[in-house]
């Protein structure tokens, strides 16, 4: 695909995400599932640390959803 | 008239015992919390992981990760990475027709083994005593400024013998709509010192002489957007933009190209040199929904950046609990394809080589495509209260990895598998408390 | 003293340490103070409670209430005279008031709220005229709606007010929410109305009730270690006139206050539904308030 047009897709997509946002949730009493453990966006942190090293150093992209930079030698 | 008094109270209970009961089989708005968790400010997370690449090198990975949770919403983490690393390790020469042999002048081998070593034709030469000792320690801060607004601090030190490693990184996030919208922004620093074994050689310089230089630097700042949405009940979204530019020494000191004729006979080889720059852009997106024993995750993410690589990346995981909440099984599938850096080439033509002023052949920077196939298994325990207290989990990933655009080598180097594929296999087990 | 607050739409919900280990969650509902006491060491789980109960709190009021128009007692009262089937909830509702008017003889009825129009409790002397009264009475009486579960019909100019039992339902609704959700000691105060799962480890919740007349100054306190209790009295609502009190609540019967009311009745219950209904019974028998209660076999206190 055209790279322009990807990354704008991607901007569009996140853009209109974000001014639907104002409308959209649940209340708090509705946070049930959200709360469980496999919903958490931190929820893997270990796994996903020991992911993100072995794919900092066998491939040339890293971070995206949290800070960049290995803190390593191997890339 | 006069009834009996004392039956009143009787009926009364019955009457009421009839409506709440009544009420209490409504579950529109009762909450659905399943198994309640026990209580607990203290948690531990810790994993064991070996990895081994078919043919190359392996690692052991011991990490632990200790947080503690205040009152007041803040919370304090500490963590702590070992990793050990030995065996061949590609050195970026390419596969030959006739037995290749890499030594530095000094009787040691390019990472500081003793020995020199000897490549077999047509065998992707590899330095076979590689070895590595890593240990970090990570801190992190979270704390709560008002009612809608947290900040978040962290910090990390990283040691190896020949690289060491400090950053730190400092967000602020609000909360919006009923805690259902969370915007961030954060900031990091990074700051590298490399003191590679033998000596830094001098970019592009020949193999043969090894000159060498002092120890080297680089550097880096990253800013980070994060934009979390609670879409409904049962789906929740995040999308983060991020920006990094790193300067100062990026090479791999240890990484030399492959320098041929015509006729694919290896006429020397050159320590590698990248850009003393790098800018990164990155679009992540990520989206997950629960179900009452089900949960499931698609994340995407697209980077792109100043040396001509842009990559995709795409993750799904589905995650199936048993019906008494104790278990899980979750499979994990990743797709990943990264274009190559613009001064990336396998090999370097004798006749082009002296006017280049970068050039790597490491994989790493070439056209590849990934896909990692995963499985955990996780075991919820109880507490005597039949509150959950910890878990145990057992994970196992298979990663495969294959070049693209594989341009056939010229003369002697026809026929020969030159970008051989990179299999490995992780195998980890967890505790969490 | 840090405070965690939230907003809703129905107002805000704060959330505050009172001492080592006891956070108290309050909000306002159903025109008055609410609060969750719970006795925990972390905040969030505070917040969890405070947030579902006050939300319990604000559904029922929104539901059930007389001054708003987009509640389901509006919508029923839109309808009168015509037959509308009611959702569950309402029918539960409903088919308890049944058996309360049943079982008291006529004097609890969720259609006595017309002799408000009569009567107006402001701590003055206008008593109404017997007349005025009078012409209310054919409007009250819960034998005269139709009643055959789901399906309601109510006359027209008559009106239907859960006001004597929907802040007890309320305590009763929250607090079944709030036990399935955490285990940790709570107890729930709706302005008066209460009740807790059980007592925290180092001593019973101290409950005061405030002597009529004398607020702020509680001339009894009880301790509490389950259950819950509920409060009926005149303090703030009363007419005096040549040396009499007339109690707020009124005999559907006579539409006139009981005579010889005590100033407070509070009664300890296992549910709130059922100590409100006993507080108020009692209030309805004026002077045999504590034979009453008495004959029931249930812990109360009268404050004359």
């Amino acid at each position: 695909m055209n790279r322009r047009v990807l990354s704008l897709f991607l901007i569009i997509g996140a853009a209109a995400l974000a001014s639907g946002c104002v409308s959209l949730g649940v209340k708090p009493w509705q946070r049930d599932l959200l709360s469980r453990q496999d919903m958490q966006l931190n929820g893997n942190v270990l796994d996903d640390a020991i992911d993100d090293h072995l794919y900092f150093s066998k491939e040339a992209s890293s971070g995206g959803r949290s800070f960049a930079g290995g803190g390593c030698g191997c890339n | 008239m006069k009834r009996d008094e004392g039956g009143v109270r009787r009926r009364l209970i019955a009457a009421s015992c009839a409506l709440l009961s009544a009420s209490a089989g409504r579950t529109e708005e009762a909450p659905n919390t399943g198994v309640q968790r026990a209580l607990t400010d203290w948690s531990l997370d810790s994993a064991l992981a070996y990895y081994h690449e078919d043919g190359r090198v392996q690692a052991v990975e011991p990490v632990v990760s200790v947080s503690k949770a205040y009152g007041d919403g803040a919370s304090i983490g500490l963590n702590l990475t070992f990793d050990a690393l030995s065996g061949a390790s590609p050195n970026g020469a390419s596969p030959s027709s006739t037995p290749q042999t890499f030594a530095s002048p000094s009787g040691k081998s390019l990472t500081g083994g003793k020995h020199s070593y000897t490549t077999a034709p047509g065998d992707l030469p590899e330095d076979p005593h590689y070895s590595d000792l890593r240990a970090a320690l990570g801190v992190d801060w979270t704390l709560p400024l008002e009612r809608l607004l947290t900040a978040g601090f962290g910090a990390k030190l990283s040691y190896e013998d020949d690289f060491y490693s400090g950053s730190v990184n400092a967000s602020i996030a609000r909360d919006f709509n009923q805690k259902n919208t969370t915007v961030s922004f954060g900031a990091s620093y990074e700051a590298d010192s490399l003191h590679p074994i033998g000596g830094t050689p001098v970019p592009l310089s020949s193999y043969a002489l090894f000159e060498k230089t002092g120890n080297q630097s680089k550097d880096g700042a990253g800013l980070l957007l994060n934009l979390t949405q609670v879409m409904s009940r049962n789906w929740l979204s995040e999308v983060s933009l991020s920006l990094d530019r790193f300067t100062g020494y990026l090479n791999d000191p240890y990484k030399i190209i492959s320098v041929i004729d015509a006729s694919g006979d290896v006429r020397g080889y050159i320590y590698e040199n990248r850009p003393d720059s790098r800018t990164r852009r990155s679009v992540y997106l990520d989206n997950r929904v629960a179900w009452e024993r089900s949960s499931t995750g698609l994340s995407l993410r697209y980077m792109t950046d100043d040396w001509g690589i842009h990559s995709e990346t795409a993750q799904l995981h589905l995650r199936w609990w048993t019906a008494e909440r104790d278990k899980y099984v979750q499979p994990t599938l990743r797709w990943y394809r990264q274009s190559a850096a613009s001064f990336y080439s396998p090999w370097l033509f004798d006749s082009t080589a002296p006017q280049l002023s970068t050039a790597s052949s490491d994989s790493r920077l070439a056209a590849l495509q990934a896909l990692t196939y995963g499985l955990k298994y996780g075991i919820k325990l109880r507490d005597k209260l039949g509150r959950e207290s910890s878990e145990f989990n057992v994970r196992i990933e298979y990663y495969q990895q294959t070049q693209e655009n594989r341009l056939p080598g010229p003369g002697t180097l026809r026929g020969l598998d030159l970008y051989p594929d990179l299999k490995a296999i992780l195998v980890q087990i967890g505790f969490s408390y | 003293m840090a405070q965690t607050a939230r907003n809703s739409p129905a107002g805000p919900l704060v959330v505050e340490e009172r001492t080592r280990n006891f956070y108290a969650a309050s909000f306002s509902a159903m025109a008055g103070p609410c609060e969750v006491l719970i006795h925990t060491s972390n905040r969030e789980h505070a917040l969890e409670l405070g947030e579902l109960v006050a939300h319990e709190a604000w559904r029922v009021e929104q539901k059930y209430s007389r001054y708003r128009d987009d509640s389901v007692l509006a919508w029923i009262h839109r309808n009168r005279g015509n037959e509308i089937s009611v959702d569950a909830e309402t029918t539960s509702l409903l088919d308890f008031a049944a058996h309360c008017y049943e079982l008291s003889d006529g004097r609890f009825d969720v259609t006595s709220g017309v002799l408000r129009r009569a009567w107006r409790f402001d701590g003055s002397d206008r008593v109404p005229e017997q007349a005025a009264v009078k012409r209310l009475l054919p409007l009250v009486g819960f034998d005269k709606l139709r009643w055959q579960p789901p399906k309601l019909l109510l006359p027209l100019d008559m009106e239907l007010d859960f006001g004597g039992i929907g802040k007890e339902y309320a305590v009763d609704r929250a607090y079944d929410l709030a036990v399935a959700h955490r285990s940790d000691p709570f107890l729930i105060n709706f302005g008066g109305d209460l009740r807790t799962n059980r007592a925290p480890p180092d001593a019973p919740w101290r409950v005061g009730i405030e002597r009529p007349g004398a607020e702020r100054e509680a001339a009894l306190v009880l301790t509490l270690e389950r259950g819950a209790l509920a409060t009926s009295g005149d303090s703030r609502r009363f007419l005096l006139k040549d040396s009499v009190r007339y109690g707020h609540i009124l005999d559907p019967r006579s539409g006139w206050p009981v005579p010889n009311a005590p100033r407070s009745v509070t009664v300890a219950a296992s549910s709130c539904t059922e100590a409100g209904l006993l507080a108020t019974l009692a209030m309805l028998q004026g002077a045999q308030a504590s034979c009453f209660l008495e004959a029931q076999q249930v812990q109360h206190w009268v404050l004359e």
